[in-house]
């Protein structure tokens, strides 16, 4: 055997695939273990060898840039392997994304939570931006949460290096919601400003828990923002109609933020706007946005630990427990869940008899 | 300059050895970090900061990775008084913590490699034909470094005719130099090799183009003979496609020189800098990259086009740092200079060309297609493969008879997952 | 049952209560109807519903086997369950037993007056499993997560089950009862601690009922204010009414108009300020799960430790530079008005420049490398 392919077998050996949780467009993600430890990982197999340009582009990119990033707000790579011909990314598991959360009807939001989720976003963009990478792909179900509460950017697969002068950028990137005008108007020459509107939008949502510029496509998407936030006019946005694929879309008026956001604060206000600024070089960087008196006015950003998460994600882990006994430790809280789920998925009426026993919770109350 | 030079030397030391061990217990973290506890400790203990020291190791940002390695240079680094908890950002990079190497190791490497090939060809060899490689006269370490050297050489020819930029034509150097530090020659042939790491260089470099074109614009080549070999040498480079370049820090350095207020533009020629990326660029013949960091070729390569500046620039970053620094980066520019001077030229192609066809007798021939060994390998391959699905359908036929009770809740868990697992061979 | 004294000993500390209260209500017309009654006393250990309450079972039927006595002629017979699953009255249990340990009437097995227990179930069977099963779940408590995986796990609710059963129908008690015993010893530490946990969840629900009932106080207190202020509001606007009419030469029908709409204003605001308090109470009653001993702590721009070398150079606003002449001409001004600033771009170049400027190379070889010799061994940590 090669030295190669024996330094990938002592990998591949160090991790256990599970259960198949996920499956995106270039990958399926399973929900897996270390093998000595039992810590819980999710796996991404990305099928290559399907290509006729060999290795995708996605998977390039994303594993280049996770390999080079520690950051607690972007998530960990643990480690890369290949099983035959499938590149296997070993990430650290989390259990639930920032979509998820904003669409839970059941959590109510503190407006200290909303500013404990920007900052944290900020500070992954932040670093993201400070080692000269855009992320070109935020959006809430990019933003995944921990067991702890830790916001971490994710998918890194439409990331790039900030281009070198004159080089030029596919004006096909981030998620249409949340793009910024720039892009629509067909730029192939930008910088970190894309990924703030993007930050932004996202900003927006949490605060009204629905997204904010819902384009129908891409033309819909220009008139959407212009309607929220007013046609720009030559002195917001000097050089726009220059852009490419450049269109008048029509003449909205630009009505104040404060007339949809009724109960934010004017800190809060004053950051969503420097963020969705028309002019790319007038928005606010993710350093600045840190800097902002909203982060350092009261209230202070909830802590992680506390912040509003899913009822789902809260029990999951226990369905999903293999062998791992300190998650019991996480205290009795989610002990409320039945002890053994498995056992009660199963129709068999034989089975179902001997859970009975424990249903009736003999211990308890001794 | 609150840290002595003694201390840093001590510490230096430590911490490599620590970081060596970490690397040797692979896939043991655990102990790789207490190492470098142990290093921490010592060096706190002296600083006279040892709780701030430590408490920082728990509170760092930037999660596990290579948290041992980070110890090697803290001392080291000029602005370490001033931001002593913090961790400079190189020491996160994967070309830092798993592509650098002392020239000794460099050597070492290379000849394990060469010696482990040998031993597998001669087996290959004999268990094809017994007997059949005492008279062949395999490559030795220096002639697949020779080769490979050679097919650096195209790497630029090719990107001059695609129009590729500096920076696919640098990593694609980078790539190629580090496959072979993990492959050889006798296995895999550089030429091939050469055009993959190219390809692969397009596309973590952003500037990607279609495989088609790609390979229809070079004589003799298939794209498969690309595909073919671009997962390994992924693999090779254990995923890791991000590369620091001398070339981009030769542009900073350049544009800083505007910082510098005796400096006139005169001075400040586009000869100068033209001369000096010559330089740059003679480096990737050289081991440099692999044992430097590109900041410091940089400079050499500034300070061999012009002198004076990489002088006078090197006095204005000097200003604050302890004497032991700068005469660390002495030594290091002296170093530095005598690769590129020595050998950050093509080599002498005659002399390779009678490695090349040494080679073509010595390959491996479990790589060759077509030959005993390479049938032989394939179908062990194979049978393990049809081993491994009849396992499979076993479980499956075995999950489905089985009428234990509680057997079903197995089923649900475990079977199913193995199923899944198995699906990595389609 | 082999070990007589054992049978009882899960019991201990719990004491029967004397004397009959029980059924002095109970006029019932179909006497025939087996009737459950609660009672509020927990120290019986009998089977408890949630309210932790113990549901005692009688029946019109109920006649003592041991005196014969029966309901019909003694409406506060009370029949208790011995430990060997006979049932006597206890006027005959204290007769027998208040001397000492005594042979039950029946099967004559050794008995304890204490040892007897109310009895829940009609079926006598059922009694008996509950009770075995109960003193099984006390030391056989792990949980799913206390094994590596569902086989172990499954294995180890056959093996419950397996003593379960065998208790319950009195086959093999000795062996089985020493394997109880050696699973205790086995397993002594992991059984505490899961009785702890069982403790802490108990715990946590009460202290979660508890800001339950708090909280519907707030809530109640709050509704009675609201009302209140209601109440008062409209005694004000018609006083204010009232006065308007008396000082205004305004038609009257537009003073009322206007003091209505004045009043709707103020309702509508006070339904809106309740709405937001009812989510706060909600927000509330979702965070007393969690433990609010964490406290918020105030927002740090920069939180990581990575050094990126900028105290070692001052980027400039414009440089001389061959590479961005284009992007500064612009003539078009696309690239300012697609947000590319060149500056990002130098920023990368000059730090590039200066990072890690100072490192020295690394030298020599280590020990491992000369043993091992593997090439493989210097890659793989990641």
């Amino acid at each position: 055997m090669d030295a190669v392919e024996r330094a990938n077998a002592e990998r591949q050996k160090r991790w256990v695939k599970d259960q198949k949780i996920g499956e995106g467009t270039y990958a399926v993600v399973y929900r897996g273990r270390e093998a000595s430890t039992s810590k819980k990982v999710a796996i991404k197999k990305i099928k290559v060898g399907q290509f006729k340009d060999g290795l995708d582009m996605s998977a390039v990119r994303e594993v280049k840039y996770l390999r080079e990033l520690h950051h607690q707000n972007i998530i960990e790579l643990m480690d890369v392997f290949s099983s035959k011909t499938n590149l296997n990314l070993v990430l650290e598991f989390l259990d639930s994304d920032l979509e998820i959360i904003i669409k839970d009807r059941t959590l109510v939001f503190l407006p200290a939570d909303i500013k404990s989720w920007m900052a944290m976003t900020f500070h992954g963009l932040e670093f993201c931006h400070r080692n000269f990478i855009l992320h070109r792909d935020l959006k809430p179900n990019n933003l995944l949460i921990a067991f702890n509460g830790q916001l971490k950017l994710a998918d890194f697969g439409l990331a790039r290096d900030f281009a070198d002068p004159g080089y030029k950028m596919t004006c096909q990137v981030i998620t249409r919601w949340y793009r910024p005008p720039e892009l629509l108007f067909g730029c192939r020459y930008y910088g970190t400003g894309v990924d703030i509107w993007s930050v932004g939008c996202i900003f927006a949502e949490l605060m009204l828990r629905t997204p904010y510029l819902p384009g129908e496509s891409d033309m819909d998407q220009l008139k959407t923002v212009f309607r929220a936030l007013g046609t720009p006019t030559e002195e917001d946005w000097p050089g726009h109609t220059k852009l490419p694929d450049y269109v008048p879309v029509g003449q909205f008026p630009r009505t104040p933020l404060r007339d949809l956001f009724t109960a934010a604060s004017g800190d809060a206000l004053s950051l969503l706007s420097r963020c969705l600024t028309y002019e790319p070089r007038r928005r606010v960087s993710a350093r600045e946005a840190l800097h902002h008196p909203y982060f350092t006015s009261l209230p202070y950003p909830t802590h992680p630990s506390k912040l509003p998460k899913p009822v789902s994600a809260q029990s999951r882990p226990l369905e999903e427990v293999d062998g791992n006994v300190q998650l019991s430790a996480s205290g009795p809280g989610v002990k409320a869940a039945p002890p053994n789920r498995l056992k009660r998925k199963l129709s068999s009426p034989i089975d179902g008899l001997r859970p009975l026993a424990r249903k009736l919770d003999f211990g308890q109350a001794l | 300059m609150p840290v002595t030079y003694t201390g840093n030397e001590v510490d230096c030391c430590l911490g490599r050895i620590a970081k060596e061990d970490g690397q040797e217990t692979a896939g043991d973290e655990e102990e790789g970090v207490v190492d470098g506890e142990v290093v921490m400790e010592r060096r706190a203990g002296r600083d006279g900061d040892g709780m701030e020291g430590m408490s920082t190791r728990g509170l760092h940002g930037g999660g596990g990775q290579g948290q041992e390695n980070k110890l090697v240079q803290i001392n080291c680094d000029p602005r370490q008084h001033r931001s002593s908890r913090m961790t400079p950002a190189y020491e996160a990079s994967t070309q830092f913590n798993n592509w650098r190497f002392s020239p000794e190791r460099l050597v070492l490497v290379r000849d394990a490699l060469n010696s482990a090939a040998v031993a597998a060809i001669k087996s290959a060899f004999d268990a094809d034909e017994p007997g059949s490689s005492a008279d062949v006269s395999f490559l030795d370490a220096q002639e697949e470094h020779l080769l490979v050297k050679l097919y650096i050489t195209k790497i630029p020819q090719l990107c001059g005719h695609f129009r590729f930029p500096e920076e696919v034509e640098a990593t694609a150097i980078t790539y190629l130099k580090r496959f072979y530090l993990r492959n050889t020659v006798m296995d895999w042939h550089p030429k091939n090799v050469m055009l993959t790491a190219l390809f692969l260089a397009t596309k973590t470099t952003n500037n990607p183009i279609s495989l088609e074109s790609y390979t229809s614009n070079i004589p003799r080549t298939s794209t498969s003979d690309v595909l073919d070999l671009e997962f390994l040498v992924a693999q090779s480079l254990n995923f890791e496609f991000a590369v620091w370049h001398s070339h981009r820090a030769l542009w900073g350095l350049w544009l800083d020189l505007q910082s510098l207020s005796d400096v006139t533009e005169d001075q400040r020629s586009r000869d100068v800098y033209e001369t000096a990326l010559k330089h740059v660029r003679d480096s990737r013949f050289t081991d440099a990259e692999l044992i430097y960091v590109p900041s410091q070729i940089a400079l050499v390569a500034l300070s061999l086009a012009s002198p004076f500046l990489a002088q006078k620039w090197l006095d204005s970053k000097s200003s604050g740092v302890g004497e032991s620094c700068s005469e660390t980066l002495q030594s290091v520019v002296v170093a530095i200079n005598d690769l590129i001077v020595h050998t950050g030229h093509p080599p002498d192609v005659e002399a390779v060309r009678e490695v090349d066809r040494r080679l073509k007798l010595c390959k491996n021939p479990e790589k060759v297609v077509g030959s005993n060994a390479y049938l032989v390998r394939k179908a062990e391959e194979e049978r393990k493969a049809e081993a491994k699905r009849n396992k499979k359908a076993q479980d499956i036929r075995r999950a489905e008879e089985d009428d234990d009770p509680f057997g079903n809740a197995l089923n649900e868990g475990q079977p199913r997952q193995q199923m899944e697992l198995d699906d990595d061979d389609d | 049952m082999s070990r007589p004294s054992n049978a009882g000993g899960w019991l201990k500390g719990t004491t029967v209560r004397k004397g009959g209260t029980a059924v002095t209500n109970s006029h019932s017309t179909r006497p025939n109807t087996p009737q459950v009654q609660s009672t509020s006393l927990t120290a019986f250990s009998g089977v408890k519903d949630t309210s932790g309450r113990t549901t005692e079972y009688f029946s019109m039927d109920d006649q003592c086997p041991v005196c014969k006595s029966d309901r019909y002629l003694n409406p506060k017979l009370r029949l208790l369950v011995s430990a060997c699953y006979h049932k006597m009255c206890e006027s005959c249990i204290d007769r027998l037993f208040t001397l000492g340990p005594a042979p039950c009437p029946i099967c004559q097995k050794i008995l304890r007056k204490l040892a007897f227990t109310p009895q829940t179930f009609e079926d006598l069977t059922v009694e008996k499993e509950v009770k075995v099963r109960r003193r099984i779940a006390k030391d056989f408590n792990k949980r799913r997560e206390d094994f590596p995986d569902l086989r172990s796990y499954n294995d180890y609710l056959e093996e419950v089950e397996d003593i379960t059963f065998n208790l319950i129908n009195d086959l093999d008690v000795a062996e089985t009862e020493a394997r109880i015993e050696r699973y205790r010893k086995e397993n002594s530490t992991l059984i505490e601690l899961n009785v702890r946990r069982e403790e802490q969840y108990v715990q946590a629900l009460k202290d979660q009922e508890e800001q339950d009932r708090l909280e519907r106080e707030h809530r109640a207190l709050e509704a009675r204010k609201e009302e209140e202020l209601e109440r008062e509001e409209k005694e004000k606007d018609r006083r204010e009414i009232i006065d308007r009419l008396e000082t205004s030469t305004k038609d009257a029908v537009k003073v009322i108009a206007k003091s209505r709409a004045e009043a709707n204003k103020r309702s509508s605001a006070r339904t809106a300020a309740t709405a937001l308090a009812k989510s706060s109470a909600q927000l509330l009653r979702s965070r007393a799960a969690q433990s609010t001993t964490v406290p918020d702590v105030p927002h740090v721009p920069l939180q990581d430790d990575w050094y990126t070398y900028e105290d070692m150079y001052t980027l400039r606003d414009n440089y001389d530079d061959i590479y961005s002449e284009a992007v500064r001409e612009d003539r078009e001004g696309i690239m300012r008005a697609g947000g590319y600033r060149v500056q990002e771009a130098w920023d990368r170049a000059v730090r590039s420049a200066v990072t890690a400027l100072f490192l020295p190379p690394l030298s020599g070889v280590s020990q491992s490398d000369i043993t091992s010799g593997a090439p493989q061994s210097i890659l793989t940590s990641t």
